[in-house]
């Protein structure tokens, strides 16, 4: 590997770990689409900060920048209190006509400047380590490399400082206001948190990438746990999967490198939504093929258990009582007895004393809805996991 | 001997986008009660709470909370909103929601500790749910999920108790478990304000009422106060309701 690869991986790291932290809480707010807004809108924001600056790395351009990001939040929220449109419809309204200013400037003043809708758009993270910093004579890395550090260690500062109120007034914005928290505070904490960061990845990686970025990890890893912290810490962990194998895929297929890692972000979502333990498609499919094969147990005990007499217990005859397929039964019936709830005595099916306690405690759940006493039973049963 | 005053609110005015939903109410909860504010829908119940605790601002009027401004006392109010307004998808379990009762008295930036999670811990065995402490709270039934919302409430500590309609959506073995506990904090000298639904059991629950529609109705102890004649002022004409005495 060369520096410049080196140097590009990383800064692609750093900024999917700066984009997974506020798109974390952006998606737990349901707030994702802010993040899209945010990086269309702060395209003007860039221009003016170019003009002033003629330095599209300046702190003062990131800041103008993340200012119009601001505007953008606030416009939409202004919009929508009006009560005439709703949330989403406020969003469309606003950035891209904010973005388009944008456009309107470039072409009418920055023709000359290496300013270029296409690479607002898809950024240029190929060319990051061309763009070095220089301190009196000596060159420290690039300058993205720079930014993208600062801001990520000010992020995590700041997460780890308010996490808790983070977490409040995210998840009871009611409860957080009544302690004092107050919620607007850490809206728009977050708001310029993610503004700043959109614009400090945005010149690396595009405005459409840094979206990706934002939200794919954070909705990737909402799948995989029912911890905050936990699902920072994937979120974080699959931008940065997705940012060095995306690179890698762009070098194998000579194709754009901000492109290969929001396919990367795809696929590993796919990838998750298939085959998450609990809310994957197929672990849901499977615990609902379980649950239907355990209610037909319940119901076959229950058979037993509420018929004294012989005739309704023959092996021949379950079927025609219960009405199943053939198949059906014989699942139900190994089950049971894999379980050592039924025994055979001469083809006649009887329950045994597990069968009993089991057949009892089920349907006193099932009425009372009570679940203290068969938490044990949980772990084998998904019917009483709720 | 009167009592002392426990929250008083003067000509408080709310209004959502310059229409008013609460016009000039003048309110004294005497402190020890345990209060029904009830009203039809749309009868501003539960702004009039939010107004109270400053999450709304009101456009004229002011509250006091033992004869102080409510952001000078804080600590001794516990807040529990309506279940349907958080995101019970949230990552997070049943002992990390009672545990969010604490932040209030640590203030910002510091972090809980161990003596917060004892507490915590305290509060879910008072409600009855210790045993579902690390369950993912999405993972509750309805009247459970309202159950932690009491118990975070009850880590607070507080002298005076916020209730946003506890008792909706939950069952009746949980709606008694939720009162008893109500009528518990009362015995123990708290003030206890329910935002509450269900007219027929107010005389029951109840040793306080307040009617509210826009305006302030009445207020006062259930047995004075709860008529005929204030449900229909309230609600409209001829509203009945039969009162077990």
């Amino acid at each position: 590997m060369s520096s410049a690869q080196i140097e590009i991986q990383l800064i692609a790291s750093l900024v999917a770990i700066a984009c997974a932290i506020p798109g974390t809480f952006l998606v737990l707010r349901k707030m994702a689409m802010i993040s899209d807004a945010i990086s269309h809108s702060i395209l003007p924001g860039i221009v003016v900060g170019f003009f002033i600056t003629q330095d599209l790395n300046s702190p003062l351009l990131i800041l103008l920048a993340a200012l119009t990001g601001i505007i953008t939040v606030v416009l939409v929220e202004y919009i929508q209190k009006t009560g005439l449109v709703k949330e989403d419809t406020a969003i469309g309204l606003v950035f891209p006509i904010l973005f388009s200013i944008g456009v309107i400037m470039i072409a009418k003043n920055a023709n000359d400047v290496h300013l270029d809708v296409d690479a607002v758009l898809l950024g240029e993270l190929a060319f990051a380590p061309f763009d070095r910093l220089i301190v009196s004579g000596i060159d420290v890395g690039p300058k993205s490399l720079w930014i993208i550090g600062s801001i990520l260690i000010i992020t995590i500062g700041l997460l780890f400082a308010f996490f808790k109120e983070l977490k409040i007034s995210t998840f009871d914005a009611g409860l957080a206001a009544s302690l004092g928290f107050s919620p607007a505070v850490i809206h728009y904490g977050l708001m310029s948190v993610s503004s700043i960061t959109t614009v400090g990845a945005f010149d690396a990686v595009g405005a459409i990438l840094v979206v990706a970025l934002m939200i794919s990890p954070a909705a990737t890893a909402y799948l995989l746990t029912n911890n905050l912290k936990r699902m920072l810490i994937y979120a974080i962990c699959f931008g940065v999967f997705s940012a060095i194998s995306g690179y890698w895929l762009a070098h194998w297929l000579d194709a754009s490198i901000s492109g290969s890692i929001t396919t990367m972000l795809g696929l590993l979502f796919l990838a998750v939504y298939l085959f998450a333990p609990n809310k994957g498609v197929i672990a849901v499919m499977y615990r609902e093929k379980q649950q239907r094969t355990e209610v037909s147990l319940l119901t076959f005990l229950l058979h037993l258990k509420n018929h004294t007499e012989e005739r309704e217990r023959h092996v021949n005859h379950l079927n025609e009582h219960i009405n199943w397929q053939k198949v059906r039964s014989k699942t139900v019936l190994d089950l049971a007895l894999k379980n050592n709830m039924i025994k055979f005595d001469k083809n006649i099916v009887s329950l045994t004393e597990k069968g009993e306690d089991f057949t009892s405690q089920a349907i006193d759940y099932i009425i009372t809805n009570e679940d203290a006493q068969i938490e044990d039973m949980k772990d084998d049963f998904f019917l009483f996991r709720g | 001997m009167s009592k002392q005053i426990a929250v008083k609110v003067d000509d408080l005015t709310v209004a959502y986008n310059y229409k008013p939903v609460l016009w000039d109410i003048d309110l004294e909860i005497p402190e020890g009660v345990l209060m029904a504010i009830v009203g039809p829908n749309g009868a501003g119940k539960s702004t009039l709470i939010k107004s109270i605790l400053g999450i709304l601002k009101p456009i004229a009027g002011s509250v006091s909370i033992y004869d102080k401004p409510y952001e000078k006392q804080r600590q001794l109010v516990a807040y529990v909103p309506q279940k349907g307004s958080v995101d019970w998808d949230f990552p997070t379990t049943a002992l990390d929601v009672v545990m969010m009762g604490t932040y209030g008295s640590l203030g910002w930036i510091k972090r809980p500790g161990q003596k917060q999670k004892k507490a915590a811990l305290e509060a879910l065995e008072k409600v009855g749910m210790l045993p579902f402490k690390g369950r993912q709270i999405s993972q509750l039934s309805g009247g459970q999920q309202q159950r932690i919302f009491l118990a975070r409430a009850l880590v607070q500590n507080a002298s005076i108790y916020f209730m946003d309609e506890p008792f909706q959506g939950v069952d009746a073995t949980t709606e008694i478990a939720i009162i008893n506990i109500l009528k518990e904090l009362r015995k123990a000298g708290k003030t206890v304000i329910v935002v509450h639904h269900d007219l027929q059991t107010v005389p029951e629950y109840f040793d306080w009422v307040t009617f509210l529609n826009v305006k302030k109705i009445a207020t006062g102890p259930v047995k004075d106060i709860f008529n005929d004649d204030n449900l229909t002022k309230t609600y409209g004409i001829n509203y009945k309701v039969s009162i077990q005495e």
